[in-house]
Parts: C-alpha cells; structure tokens; sequence
C-alpha cells in the first residue's frame, strides 16, 4: 500500500493536498478530501458507474463492445450534417482539444458548460476588461472577501478554508485581518462561517441590480444613498460595505450563480464588472480582483483550450472544415433545432436544462461520454462508458483561478474502459478511414 | 398563493450525487423537494407530508414539501435536477433558473418519478 498525494477533481479548485493510500488497484483510504472530493473518489466503485458501451436496440439500451457501439457512433455522425457537441467541463483539456479536432472534421458546432455559466462574465469582459487573482495571491495578500451570489460552503467546499483561514505569506496574521462579506438574498450556510467583524448582507430577491447601481451612484457622488436605504438594506450597511470595498488593500470579489440569473433589460454582469472598475479607478493604495466560482472541475479549460486553438472561446460553429462567425450558443441551437444529433460530454443536460429545451434535445439521437448514469444516459441512443480523470487517466486542467494543473493517474479504470480523449480519437479516426 | 421561486445546487440535495450512488426511489426524495419557510408553511395551511404543485410560465411539477427556516418569505428554493427544470425556462437568448414567478397549491396527486419525466421528455 503506497500513499500518494494527488489533486482531487471533485470541484473547481482541485485542492492539491489530498493524500490517498493505494495499493494500484483500489484507493483504500483518502485523507483530506471534502465531502464532495470523497464523492469523487468513490466514483471508481459506485454501483451506477457505467462500465459496458450500451447501444439502443427496439427501444431498450442494451450492452455491448466498445467496436459496436462505436460503429453506432460512426453510423449516426455519417447521416448527420448538423451534430452538436456540449458538455467538455468534466474532461481534460486534451480531451477539450480532440473534441474540438472531432466538431471541425464533421462539421459540428462545439461549446461547453461554461457558456451558461462563468463564461458569461469573461464574455462580458471582452469588452470592459477584468482584474482576475490567483488563489496563492489570496492566501498570501487577500484583506476583504466577498461572495456575492455565491454559497462556497455548499459549492466549492475547502475555499473558504484556503482563502479565509489560511495565514499569508506577507501578512503577519490571517484570518484576523481578513473581512467576509456576503451578500445574498438566502441565508446560506456559509453565513455560518461569519465572525463579529464580517459582514453578513441579505438583500431582497432580485434586487442584486438596484444594489450595484447605488454603489456606484455613491461612488461618484458621495452622500447618493437614499435614507431608507436600497435592497432591503440600511444606508448604514451600505456605508460599510463601500468602505470595506475602497478602502481594502488586496480586496477579492467572488462572483457566485446567484448573479449570473436573467433580468429584464439589464445587464448584471456588465454593470458589476462596471462598478469594480470605478472601485479600482478611485483606489489609492490597493485594487478589488475577481474569481470566478465555476463549479465543474474544468469549466476555465474549455476556455483556454478554445481561444489558444481557434481564436473564439466557446461556441464554435465549423462548416466545410472552417470555424465560421456565429452568434449561436448551444442554448439557441437546441431551441432552434438546429442540429440532427449530440454528443454529450461528461454532463446531463436533460437534467439540467429547461425542460422545453430538454425535449428538443431529446428527440434526436443522443450520443452519451460519461463515466456515471444520468437522466441523458438513460435515453441516450449509445452510451460509451470513459475512465475518470484524475483516478483512472491523466488530462491537463484549469483551476477556478486559471491556474493549470496536471491530473495524475492512481489506480487502472475497470473492465479496460478508456479515457473521453482516447473516445474521441477513435469516433474521429473511424469517422476519417471509413469515410 | 404566488411565491418566488428559486434553483440552487446544495451538497445535501445533489442530482449527480444520487444518479451515481442512489437509486429512483432516493433521486425521488431528495430532489422533489420544494424548501419552504415555516411561516409559509404555515399560511399555506400545509405540512411537511404534504404534496404541492407548484405552476409557472414554463410549466408546472409536483413535489413534496420540506421546512427550511432560512429560506426568505413567500420564496421557494428547489435542488437543481430534471425535477426543477419543467419549472424553469428561457427568455429571449438566456436560461432562466431564479426569481421565477410561480403559483402554488396543494395537492394530492403522487410525485412523479424519474422515468415518468423521463418518458415525458422523450415523447413529447
């Protein structure tokens, strides 16, 4: 039994302390995960983990060998001219990369879970630019935290743990200089986290846009915040946290889903990214940065591997073989039923979009990669079962901070399953030579 | 009574944690779940046994009740699973998952299971 220490992929911020003790063919023992990074761990064993290609037959979705069911694949990607490929959060950039390879040979359109996520704010940023830190710059320089629409006790478990409690390089003390603040219309469990000095915000439902608009109104008109206060709160509290936000030396914004939701004829996102500019223009002695509180363990990878590839960082549109200019995400592909069929990269949209757009996606064929069952697994057309990264197969990936990591491979996947980079290049090369 | 409704993903109610260790029966518990305040509770003359459908734009879904006293008033927050989603919808180019407004009642129709859902979507 040998003991490791390896990265855990069971979030975004692919906490690179996690001990495992292995004797290369079962993990035996895992010291230091979270709960979620435990869960991921336990993937390998887990007895909905899909370990036989399955191939639909009179409705049913049967087992098979992996030649079949990649003969299937082949089979649906030769009749069809408008594939669609989504999903690529849960996978290394490798892979990220070969499904891009794959999305220009058969002429498809590629995007990843990002563009409903964080991706909107680096999109956002294209045009107002974006200061982005690093989590070691956190721990080392970080004197105001703040988590807006973001619950990271739940989300991305140890963050809290790295960027609040740990003591930094050049800083004689931690947590004790460190202000939380949180501003959210639920009381979530990372309100628990909050000591006398933090401040705990819980505004209105809704009300996200009004608050950003008064910060910055007071930021250049000092003495603009109406007396009775602005989303469900005091000009007092509004006060402090203007405060808190001038006047920190190294302050950070978390940038949680609670601000990523539709409002009507408003742009959160661009006004946010407003307000921190005119924060950091009015600034003395410090600056506010930002991270992103992408969930999945790659959602910055797809990113990376995209703009350094093709110049464009999500939603690529190729015809002929050329990546063409496209307004398109995969949101209004799917509601525009523009595609004849899918490939489904470690995720499950049939679970996690509206169900209008699930049933357009479900009513043409459906090609699943993922290592466990999902409702998109379940009424997929063809189900390649793929080795998990970071346990099963090496793959290179970015940290929420942008930071990359190399996975490392600690026991062998069971029954010679392979990895979703080594999928694709058997769907592209079979696609290529019998073509 | 019109309430506020809102999708979040918590550890405790994880889709992809129940796909992978669960089974229907414990998808079904943990992620039909509406989180409601008491007080809510309460005024909807309800309790945790009971069964609500709960109706927006985008369509409608039956899950059981749970007491949350964190969740703000007149708000219902729901685990993110396939559940959730006949609720949500899109608006022009963007997905909309929170502050959607939604009517709720009580009701003693079953909760549907995943495969109803599931056959639902396929042959719709």
């Amino acid at each position: 039994m040998v003991s490791k220490r390896v990265i855990c992929a069971g979030c975004s911020l692919l906490c690179d302390d996690i001990i495992v003790r292995s004797d290369g063919l079962f993990i035996d023992e895992v010291i230091g995960a979270c709960l979620k990074g435990k869960e991921r761990f336990d993937q390998c064993m887990a007895k909905n983990r899909i370990i036989s290609p399955k191939i639909r037959e009179e409705g049913e979705l049967k087992n098979c060998s992996l030649e079949e069911a990649l003969e299937r694949v082949d089979q649906i990607l030769k009749r069809s001219s408008r594939p669609l490929l989504y999903g690529f959060s849960n996978s290394s950039c490798e892979a990220q990369l070969k499904g891009i390879e794959l999305a220009k040979r058969i002429n498809g359109f590629i995007d990843s879970n990002s563009i409903i996520c964080q991706g909107r704010i680096l999109n956002a940023s294209k045009k107002f630019g974006i200061t982005l830190t690093t989590i070691s710059e956190i721990i080392n320089k970080a004197d105001l935290l703040l988590f807006w629409g973001a619950n990271p006790a739940e989300s991305i478990p140890r963050l809290l743990n790295k960027v609040l409690f740990s003591r930094g390089k050049f800083r004689m003390t931690g947590r004790e200089i460190r202000t939380l603040i949180i501003i959210d219309p639920v009381k979530t469990a990372s309100f628990n986290t909050m000591g006398v000095r933090d401040v705990a915000l819980q505004i209105d439902p809704n009300k996200d846009i009004e608050l950003i608009r008064a910060l910055k109104e007071e930021c250049c008109l000092d003495g603009s915040i109406p007396p009775e206060g602005v989303a469900g709160l005091d000009k007092d509290d509004m006060k402090r946290l203007l405060l808190n936000l001038s006047g920190a030396e190294n302050g950070v914004v978390f940038v949680g889903q609670g601000l990523l939701k539709t409002q009507k004829d408003t742009n959160l996102i661009k006004e946010l990214l407003e307000l921190i500019e005119i924060i950091n223009e009015k600034q003395q002695k410090g600056r506010i940065s930002l991270v992103l509180m992408g969930g999945h363990y790659n959602m910055a990878g797809f990113e990376h591997v995209a703009l350094s590839n093709t110049g464009k960082n999500h939603s690529l549109q190729y015809v002929n073989g050329e990546l063409i200019d496209s307004e398109d995400t995969i949101v209004s592909k799917i509601n525009n039923e523009d595609f004849d069929c899918s490939i489904i990269i470690g995720t499950d949209p049939i679970s996690h979009l509206p169900s209008s757009l699930a049933r357009k996606l479900a009513s043409k064929p459906i090609i699943v990669i993922d290592n466990r069952k999902s409702a998109t697994s379940t009424i997929a057309n063809v189900v390649l079962p793929s080795a998990i990264t970071g346990i099963e197969c090496t793959g290179l990936v970015y940290r929420l901070d942008h930071v990359p990591l190399e996975l490392k491979k600690i026991i062998n996947p069971p029954s010679n399953v392979i990895s979703d980079k080594d999928l694709l290049e058997k769907i592209l090369y079979n696609f290529e030579t019998q073509f | 009574m019109k309430m506020n409704l809102n999708t979040q993903r918590k550890v405790d109610y994880d889709q992809a944690k129940e796909h992978t260790f669960g089974d229907d029966t414990s998808l079904k518990e943990k992620l039909a779940i509406a989180l409601l305040n008491p007080d809510d509770i309460k005024s909807l003359n309800i309790s945790q046994k009971s069964h609500i459908k709960i109706i927006s734009k985008y369509g409608s879904i039956i899950v059981a009740v749970k007491e949350e006293k964190d969740v703000p008033p007149r708000t219902i927050i729901m685990p993110v699973s396939i559940w959730a989603n006949q609720i949500t919808g899109m608006e022009e180019k963007n997905l909309v998952f929170k502050n959607i407004e939604v009517d709720v009642e009580i009701t003693e129709e079953a909760i549907p299971g995943i495969d109803n859902l599931l056959n639902k979507i396929k042959n719709s």
